[in-house]
């Protein structure tokens, strides 16, 4: 008795929760498991936000250069003082996290989707294409990044384009590895078989079968991935190998901020601790998206 | 096992030969006289010696004629001649900067096992404990920050408030050792920081699974003390993960130790690379990117042939 009426409660006050769309309760029930990944995202969307909005957040233009505020301390006008060209820092560090977030998730969207079609290919087709891609794929993984990096730099010309492009090679082999490990499990599995069974053509088995099964790991992946991409643009950037100067980088702002460090310590430490907070964010989102999506790996890097 | 072992090193060297090409190809991502341009604006050339630079170079030739002609290079040695060093092959010097790199490497990973490994345990024993938390978030804050800025932010407040300064002249370890380690330790560690953390994470999560397992079990019920149980038999368990992470992370230690040594201006790879680049001495640049995923790929091979050494349960197969 007791158990109806629980249930005829329940079915009372269904009806204004399944209005709700279906990814704000995913949303909603993720920000109770996993406050901190919850806290992270909301910074991240802030950071974006401030980047979107650089024209307004920002006193003056990114290059506008004021000799009288070179080297500057911060004031009310630059509140993270100027660089040695009499740049206004904050103006540049809001410009720069639109390359660099630009970069982190334009190259990080190329790489996955670039590795997921390699990766569900190889497993799918298995034998000589396997064979074949999985070489090639160890052949970019053995370049040490930085290394691939440099060779590319050296003959592209260095916008931001072609430094999406570049960091997009490196990232596409680890994605396709993992992918191509679920899809050789996946394709053994019983609802793959009745799929093929039942006449569906290898592109929709793959895409409409194991391509949604996939998703869990190489969520957790990408999300990673975005954070080590900034990381990498800012290396590049601090070596002069990114989109070239006078765009603001957060990278190249490190370049010129260890070298003005005498007078201006601020100028190292600001776009150091935006790639801090940035990375941080993301990865402790990467780890409560991981836990909530694969409970295999809960506790695991 | 012996199969085994034939069957990855020629892998291994298929892997070897796709990278040269990929690299030869990425090199000549512009047509021939695009880098000639290139090379003469930086002026490091004069323009009388352009047009012998071109017949040098070969650029007139197919791409295959010159991919060849690579390939004899590397094999009888030299890997071809510095453009702008002139008389200087690129092998030579490749060979007064890799030991730096290496060295660099090797101090890395091992200043980063000694911290990463002790503090992975501890995390895992201590679950849940605030010392575990404390360690947790460190180590995701180690995996934020760049090495590079963690090296600037070194050298910045080193030099000013602890009188380091970046060394100015290079010791070799073969000269002095203990100069040379003097001067490697501090870039070492922050090679190391950024490993460290994964590290700790990877030794953290295995050890809490071997915790559970049967022969932990086991341990304990026949009495032995938990630090027994933990060192004897769960910590060597967990440990082999962490080896084939190591062994797998060669790529970018390697990566990493070209940003550190650039930083504190150690003469290794990375100055090499980014000069090459920087000078348009293509062949240099060439002959680095192979060099480095050479190293590379015979890491990941000496990690796994030494799997079942370290694991006696794996079967080559």
């Amino acid at each position: 008795m007791a158990a109806t009426s629980q249930t005829t409660q329940d079915v009372y006050f269904a009806p204004p929760e399944t209005r709700v769309p279906r990814w704000v309760r995913w949303f909603a029930s993720f920000t109770r498991r996993q406050p901190i990944a919850a806290a992270s995202l909301a910074v991240l969307v802030l950071i974006c936000a401030m980047a979107v909005a650089a024209p307004l957040l920002a006193k003056q233009p990114p290059d506008a250069q004021n000799l009288a505020e070179r080297l500057a301390g911060p004031s009310w006008d630059h509140p993270l003082g100027g660089d040695e060209l009499g740049r206004d820092v904050w103006s540049r560090l809001l410009y720069g996290a639109r390359i660099s977030l630009g970069a982190g998730l334009g190259a990080t969207a190329i790489g996955v989707a670039a590795g997921v079609v390699l990766g569900l290919v190889s497993g799918y087709a298995g034998g000589f294409v396997d064979m074949t891609i999985q070489r090639i794929m160890d052949a970019i993984m053995a370049l040490p990044p930085l290394i691939l990096l440099m060779v590319l730099a050296s003959t592209l010309d260095q916008n931001f384009r072609n430094v999406i492009i570049a960091i997009s090679i490196f990232i596409a082999p680890g994605t396709a590895r993992v992918v191509r490990g679920s899809v050789l499990t996946l394709k053994e599995m019983t609802f793959v078989e009745a799929a093929r069974a039942i006449g569906a053509s290898p592109g929709r088995i793959i895409f409409a079968h194991i391509l949604p099964n996939t998703f869990a790991p190489v969520i957790v992946l990408t999300s990673i991935t975005v954070g080590s991409v900034i990381i990498i643009e800012a290396a590049l950037g601090y070596l002069g190998l990114s989109v070239r100067i006078p765009a603001a980088t957060w990278g190249n702002m490190l370049n010129t901020g260890a070298a003005k460090w005498e007078q201006d310590p601020l100028l190292a430490l600001a776009p150091g601790i935006a790639i801090i907070i940035t990375v941080f964010a993301i990865n402790l989102l990467g780890d409560g998206l991981r836990d909530v999506l694969d409970p295999r790996l809960r506790g695991k890097t | 096992m012996r199969d085994f072992v034939i069957r990855r090193t020629l892998a291994a060297f298929v892997v070897l030969v796709l990278v040269s090409m990929f690299v030869f190809g990425m090199m000549h991502l512009l047509p021939g006289d695009a880098l000639v341009v290139k090379l003469g604006e930086t002026g490091r050339i004069p323009p009388s010696q352009m047009a012998e630079l071109r017949a040098k170079m070969g650029i007139d030739d197919p791409l295959v004629v010159q991919y060849i002609n690579w390939v004899r290079d590397i094999l009888d040695g030299s890997m071809g001649d510095s453009l702008i060093f002139t008389g200087r092959s690129v092998s030579s010097r490749i060979g007064n900067a890799l030991p730096v790199t290496i060295e660099l490497g090797i101090l890395g990973m091992a200043s980063a096992l000694i911290i990463g490994l002790p503090l992975g345990v501890i995390s895992a024993v201590k679950q849940d404990s605030p010392l575990d938390y404390l360690i947790r978030v460190v180590s995701l804050f180690g995996l934020s920050i760049p090495q590079f800025w963690l090296g600037i932010i070194i050298i910045v407040y080193g030099t000013r408030y602890l009188g380091y300064a970046p060394p100015s002249k290079w010791i070799p370890f073969e000269d002095d050792p203990i100069g040379n380690l003097k001067m490697m330790w501090i870039p070492a560690l922050v090679l190391g920081f950024g490993f460290a953390a994964s590290i700790m994470r990877i030794t953290r999560s295995t050890v809490l699974e071997a915790l559970h397992e049967d022969y932990a079990r086991t341990a304990r019920a026949k009495g032995l003390a938990e630090r027994a149980v933990v060192y004897r038999h769960v910590v060597r368990n967990a440990l082999i993960p962490v080896v084939t992470f190591v062994g797998n992370q060669a790529a970018f230690v390697f990566s990493g130790a070209l940003l550190v040594e650039l930083l504190f201006l150690l003469p290794g790879m990375g100055r090499l690379t980014l000069q090459a680049i920087q000078n348009r001495d293509y062949p240099q640049v060439q002959g680095s990117a192979l060099v480095a995923a050479a190293i590379v790929v015979f890491l990941n091979l000496l990690v796994d042939i030494s799997y079942g050494w370290i694991d006696p349960r794996v079967r080559y197969s």
